[in-house]
Order: structure tokens, then sequence, then C-alpha cells
């Protein structure tokens, strides 16, 4: 209490020694990242180039097109997609919402969870804490912005010259360096919920209006939306770096916005309080566990602002008389996965959402093509996946519900599988639905899908009761700190079932067309994936035969 | 609440607390009480101002409220004792007092000043511990001190940390990482992370929980020995024994809020809690 002080050090120094000390003190190197995920890797360039070769020789076999599969639209001659200009205007909306979304609930101005617990108590000027982390950060809008504003522009741009496009990459900078001046200053004087909400209603919506419009295109004929009714789009500010592609210099106005705004949000950086930066720091925690399960509700719920309480009316019987023991058992399990699915309607609501975000491409005639098209709908697919998992991801982090249960193990396990197998099969019926409504596929490639959807369960079960990282495995230093090699591989955990299980239906999707054989191996891959998926890990302790085989030595007693 | 009021005299259950009413200031009843009611703990009447100040307090999440106005100063060389059941809102009175949390209402003052830990002297006097078991996984548990002691400007860094590593038995596990260690060691760890820096007000959220019986204690007397000797100590506790030996007053939050000595919220937690170790 009467310690005596001296000078203090600042925050620079305490900051950079705590990264010194963290970082001399890592084991391993990014070779021990590789080499811990080199079977999956390995496994997953395998996958790539037989699948390859399987689409290269299946569209010489069946003499689809002449042209790379590589650059091959996949929508079908006779359909009509949205208009450049809305396609473009929506992607740049969509994206320009997220970013500020994200920002406004991971912040801008950040720390860590373990920084702000033992940092923010010092009495040291905290400029030195954030300063750095927020200077380093405004990189990312800046390669977002040359990233999505080169290729639009040229696409869009009628007389794309290098400087036009220089400059249009410069408006999208400003633009995004203002939405993140936007975000910070939105933290640092804790305001700005409304913009949150609108951003999420912007986010979730503006994808669904390129299907339903590309929809009504394809229905209404002569009446179909043109060019000039959605003019009016060149004009969101969102679309301003379009405008400067084409010519006009006026919108780079937002580059002189977004430096007063960050100037204004630099001069503050010590206005924001312990309070802002715990829970920027416990969002960031949120989010990164979230995108480490690729769980499209939690990750949801982490970027709108923690998880939802309330109450449910959704009731179903639990308890049942007639059968026996076994029997009623499992219509308890089913009833409880039931009731938990239909308690969060929003998951549910996301997993539709997520099989129309593939059919939102088919919509855009320069996103059509077929790579781009089956990559999203793997990571939709898994999303989606994950997302109907939530029950069995509760199952594996609380074991003693399912204890409960006077049912083997590998029938618990098996019904769990029931409803996600259930789910997503009627996902591959809307998603492939809606992919064939845009001209992108045929009724046998939808067939095909239907057959996969029980795959696709299964691969939500692998990914929720995937084992916990081994944390003693050597740390990686990386930018943000060490991070132990096991959790890479339990990461792959999940993702690879899931391709797997989709990879004839990606293969067909890409190709072009469905032969025969494709139902067998569809069959065969599924069923794999269901013993795969259901299959019950023994504890290791249960499966050890002591060192080198040997039977472990007695222990005293 | 229903043993509280067989164990309360009638003199207690008429003085609840009413902050609007000058003549019932928390202060001057517990002096007042001290003093009738013989308390081994007995605490001079201080003319220096108040280290807190909590003035017709509200706290909770957003604009609701989790328990009653709480009024309240606690000066140097006084320890004030929140208790209640759980739930009750204590944990969030005194995260609103430190502000960590936005009040509902009313205000605090700490040093004369409205709570801002934004400013240097707030960071410089106050000491929280709350739960927060979130640690550096590369640094060990020296590591974690010295950042805390140097960060303070503590002349002898390395000799502050050996001598409360020794009081917190950690002395053998300084080069563990926390996250190698045992619940109750991280929990001595946070605790030996107040003492390895200068504090005139420490705010405590449970300390006792998580540690052994022998270190309850002997924690117990040292925060008793820093109170006598100047710190203004307020503690959130479920522990008769850590209150009987440590606060100088108490505070009752439950449905209604009531000041009571020491003894008295001890005899209160034990009754709420009767298994309580």
């Amino acid at each position: 209490m009467t310690t005596n002080t001296s000078q203090r050090f600042s925050a620079n120094e305490i900051r950079q020694y705590t990264f010194k000390v963290g970082l001399s003190r890592t084991e391993g190197g990014v070779m021990e990242l590789i080499s811990e995920a080199y079977t999956f890797v390995l496994g997953g360039l395998t996958l790539l180039t037989m699948a390859g070769a399987i689409i290269v020789g299946l569209r010489n076999s069946l003499g689809v097109g002449h042209e790379s599969a590589l650059v091959a639209s996949a929508v079908a001659p006779g359909f009509h997609s949205v208009t450049l200009l809305q396609a473009s205007a929506t992607v740049l909306l969509t994206l320009a919402a997220s970013l500020l979304a994200v920002e406004m609930t991971v912040g801008p101005i950040t720390m860590s969870v373990p920084q702000t617990a033992w940092w923010l108590g010092l009495p040291v000027r905290r400029r030195g804490f954030i300063q750095p982390g927020f200077l380093k950060s405004l990189i990312w809008p800046a390669v977002a912005a040359v990233a999505v504003v080169i290729p639009i522009a040229l696409g869009m741009a009628s007389n794309p010259t290098p400087g036009r496009i220089a400059l249009a990459v410069l408006c999208g900078m400003g633009l995004g360096w203002l939405l993140y001046g936007v975000a910070a200053w939105c933290q640092i004087t804790n305001s700005g919920s409304w913009l949150k909400v609108l951003t999420a209603v912007i986010t979730l919506v503006a994808p669904l209006t390129l299907v339903a419009t590309a929809l009504y295109n394809n229905t209404a004929g002569a009446a179909s939306i043109t060019g000039a009714q959605t003019s009016w789009m060149e004009y969101l500010p969102t679309s301003w770096p379009l405008l400067v592609a084409d010519g006009a210099i006026w919108p780079l106005i937002i580059v002189v916005f977004a430096v007063l705004v960050l100037g204004a949000v630099y001069l503050n950086l010590e206005r924001i309080t312990t309070r802002q930066l715990k829970a920027s720091a416990a969002a960031g925690a949120y989010v990164a566990g979230s995108l480490m399960s690729m769980d499209a509700t939690e990750l949801s719920k982490s970027l709108g602002g923690g998880p939802a309480s309330g109450t449910s009316r959704v009731r179903l019987p639990l308890i049942f008389h007639g059968g026996t023991v076994f029997s009623r058992s499992v219509k308890t399990l089913l009833s409880t996965h039931t009731t938990m699915i239909l308690r969060s309607p929003m998951s549910l609501l996301r997993v539709l959402m997520l099989a129309a975000i593939p059919a939102s491409l088919a919509a855009v005639e320069f996103l059509g093509n077929a790579v781009l098209i089956a990559v999203v709908l793997y990571l939709c697919a898994h999303f989606a996946a994950t997302t109907l998992g939530a029950t069995a991801r509760f199952a594996n982090g609380n074991p003693a519900v399912d204890m409960l249960m006077p049912l083997p193990a590998k029938v618990v396990r098996r019904v769990h599988y029931v409803l996600p197998a259930l789910g997503m099969t009627v996902w591959t019926a809307v998603c492939f639905g809606l992919l064939l409504a845009l001209g992108v596929g045929s009724p046998a490639l939808l067939v095909l899908a239907l057959l996969a959807g029980p795959g696709l369960g299964a691969a939500t079960l692998r990914a929720a009761f995937r084992p916990a990282p081994d944390w003693n495995m050597p740390a990686v230093a990386t930018a943000s700190g060490p991070i132990p090699t096991g959790a890479v591989k339990a990461f792959l955990v999940g993702p690879d079932l899931t391709l797997i299980s989709l990879l004839p239906v990606l293969i067909c999707l890409i190709a072009g067309a469905v032969p025969a054989v494709a139902f067998p191996a569809q069959l065969t891959l599924t069923y794999v994936a269901f013993l795969w998926g259901t299959h019950v890990r023994k504890p290791k302790s249960a499966k050890s035969k002591g060192m080198f085989g040997m039977p472990p030595a007695p222990v005293a007693k | 609440m229903g043993h509280v009021l067989d164990i309360c005299t009638p003199r207690i259950l008429s003085l609840e607390l009413q902050p609007e009413d000058e003549c019932l200031h928390p202060r001057i009843y517990f002096e007042a009480m001290s003093k009738a009611t013989n308390s081994p703990q007995k605490s001079p009447a201080r003319r220096e101002p108040a280290v807190v100040r909590a003035d017709k307090l509200q706290a909770g999440y957003g604009t609701t409220a989790v328990c009653g106005v709480v009024s309240f100063s606690l000066h140097g060389g006084q320890a004030m004792a929140l208790v209640g059941p759980n739930g009750a809102g204590k944990s969030t009175v005194v995260k609103t007092v430190v502000g960590q949390l936005e009040a509902v209402s009313g205000t605090t003052l700490i040093n004369g000043a409205e709570v801002d830990d934004r400013t240097l002297d707030f960071r410089r006097e106050v000491a929280v511990v709350f739960d927060d078991d979130a640690f550096f996984p590369a640094l060990t548990v020296e590591e974690h001190l010295a950042i805390v002691s140097a960060g303070h400007g503590v002349e002898d860094v390395e000799e502050t940390i050996s001598a409360e590593l020794e009081f917190f038995g950690l002395a053998a596990l300084a080069k563990s990482r926390p996250y190698n260690l045992s619940s109750g060691q991280r929990r001595r760890m946070l605790l030996a992370s107040a003492f390895v820096r200068p504090r005139s007000l420490l705010v405590l959220d449970e300390p006792e929980q998580r540690l052994d019986t022998a270190m309850r204690h002997r924690l117990a007397t040292r925060l008793r020995a820093e109170v006598d000797a100047g710190l203004a100590l307020l503690v959130v506790t479920h522990d008769p024994d850590f209150l009987s030996t440590v606060a100088t007053k108490a505070l009752f939050i439950a449905d209604t809020i009531h000041t009571m000595t020491p003894t008295q919220a001890a005899v209160a937690i034990a009754s709420e809690n009767p298994h309580a170790d």
C-alpha cells in the first residue's frame, strides 16, 4: 500500500515487453503449422487434383463446351441475370454494410481479453496500447478496397484506363476508411445502435434482392427490370468508386471526409472507456470462437451483440408412455432436439438464407462462374450444416444430458443425426431448386444434391463432436500472439466431411453434366459419411495399450 | 430475508437505508451503530474526505436496475462489506462504483472526483480484482505481476513480486504459466496483482472464492492490517469469518437494503447459508 514508486514504464514499453516475452517463448514455426496439418492439406490437394481430372474428363467425354472449366459460366444460355449495375451496386452495398457491422461490434479500436485485464488498470496513457493496433488495422479497409473495386471497376467502366482505376481504388479506400472512422467514432462515443440495426438489415436483405430480381426477370419476360430502372443505384455512396471509374472526380470528396473523421478519431483515441474496450475484446473473442467452429448462428450472434434472451412458446411433449423404454427414450431425445431447433427460428431462417446465397451469384452475370459458385456453395453448405448442429454441439459440451438416457452412445449419436440429415436434405432441395430456376444445373443435379443431403447431416455431427484442440502442441508465434498448432488440426475436422459429401455434386456442377455413375458414387460417399459422422470415438485412455504397444505397468494401490 | 429479519433487532429494521433522509446517512448511522453495539471493529470518526461516496446510486444494465438505491461513503481506514444473497446485485454495485458499468441513476465520487477510469489518478489509486480469468498464455506468473508492478512504477519490482508470491504461496510456481495452475492458484495470482502495486482503495469481488481456509484467513488478516493502516476496502463476500475479520461496516443488499455492523452481517450470512464453510 505504501510501496515506493519511481518512474513508470510507458504503455508502449509495456506492450513491447508483453509481446517480446511471449514471442521469445514460442517453440514452433510456420513449418510446424504446415506439418501439423499436412495430412489434411495433402488430402485436400489430392482431392482437388482428382476432382479437376474428373471434371476435365467428364467435359471431354460428354462434349460439354470447349472452354476451360475454370472460366466456364454455370448459367445456361437464355436465362436472364440482373443488370450489371444492380449487381455491382448491391455487392458494394452489402460489403460496405458487412464491414461496418463487423467493425461496430469488434471495434476498430480493439484489444485482446488478457490485454484488457492486465493493461487497462495501469496508470499509463492508453494511447500507447491502442494507437499502434488501430493504425495498423487501417490497412484492412484499404486491402478490401483494392480487392473489391479493381475487378468491379474493370467490369463496369466504359473506358477503364489505369489512371481511372487507380482513382476508383482510392475512392474505395476512402469509403472503407470512412466506414472505419464512423465505427471507431461510435465506439468512442458509445453511440450508433441504430446504425448497427440498419447495417444488419442491409447485409441480410441486399443479396436476396438479387435472387428475387433474377427470378422476376426470368418469369416476367419483356417486363423484366431494365438498366434504366436501376440507374439510381449508381449514386449510392457505396457505388461512388464505380462513378470514378467512369470518369467522375467529385466522388473523391469521400477521401476528404474519411481523413476528417479519422483525424477526429485519432485525436480522441484516449476517450474510449474501459467498458467499450472490454466489450469489443469480448466480442472479438466470441467472433474468433465462432469462426473456429464455422457456425453461422454463433457468428451471427457474436456480430449482433451476443446471444438473445427471452422465452419461447414452443412446447413439445418430452414424456412418452407407449412402447419400450428404448423407443420412449429415442422419442424423448428426438422431441428435445426438435424443441431446441424450433426455439431458435432465426437459426432456421439463416439456414434458408445460406441456401439462397449461391443463387445470388448465379443471378449476376459476371459472378456466374461455375468454380466460384461451387466454392461458395461448399462454404454455405458447411455453415448451414454447423448451424443445424447447435444441439449436437451442446450435447458435446454437456455430455451428462445424453448420458441420462438409457441408450447406448452409438444410438444417441444416431438420434442426433436425424434432424441435421433431414434439415440438410431440405437445404439442398432449396439451394439447388433456386439454382435450377436461375439456369444453373439440371433436374439430375438436383436429385444428386438430394442424395448428398444426408451426408451433409453427418458432417454436422463430425464438426459438432470434434475433439478439443491439443493445447500441449508447440505454439507458433503470430502477429496476434502464440497459437498452438493443435488448434489448426481441430479446425479442419468437419469441413473435411462436408467436402467429401458434396464432392460428386460439386464435380458435376463444374463439369456441367451429370453422368449416370455419379449417382452410385454419391450414394456410396453419403453412406461413408454417415458411418464416419456417427462414429463414437473412444476416449484415449480406453484405446491406450501402453507405451510401444506393451501393456501398461500395474499401478500400486 | 426471513433469517435476517429474525436476527436483526427492531432498531436495525427501522433504520433501513433511506438515502433521501439526511439523518440516516450511512456514515452517521454506522458510527452510531458502532457505539451502540459495542462492536470489536470500531472505526474512528473520520474528518478526511471520503475515498468513495456513492449518492443515490442505482446499479443495473442499461436502464434496468438490479437492486435498490444505494448511498454510502467509505473513508481511508474503513472496510465496507457488501453482503446478500446470490443475484441481489452486489457485484453489479461494485462494478458500477468503479465505473465498469454505467449507473442507471445516481453518482459515485472517488477521492472527490466523478468516477472516470480514463484518468491516471483513478488507476493509480484504485486497485480492482474481479474474477477475470484472462491471462497471456505465454507469460509466466511473475511476468504478469511484473507488468502490473512496473506499470505502476514500483521501485523494487523483483523484491515486491517475490514477497507477494511468497505470501500467496506461489513462490514455487513463479515461472509457471497461468493455464498450468489450478483454479485456486490462478485466483491467488489475481489477488497478488492487487498487492504488487500502490493503492488507496481496494475493490474485491468475493476474494474468498476458490481459496483454501488457511489462505482465506491469511488474506483476511492482511487486509485488516492494511485497513488499519489507512486503506479503504470495498469487498463483496459470502464468508462470515472473512467479513468479521476484515469489515468495519456492511451493507446488506437484497430486496431491501440495510446497513449493518459486521457482526450482524456475519450472522446474517451464516443464517442465509448455514452450510457455508
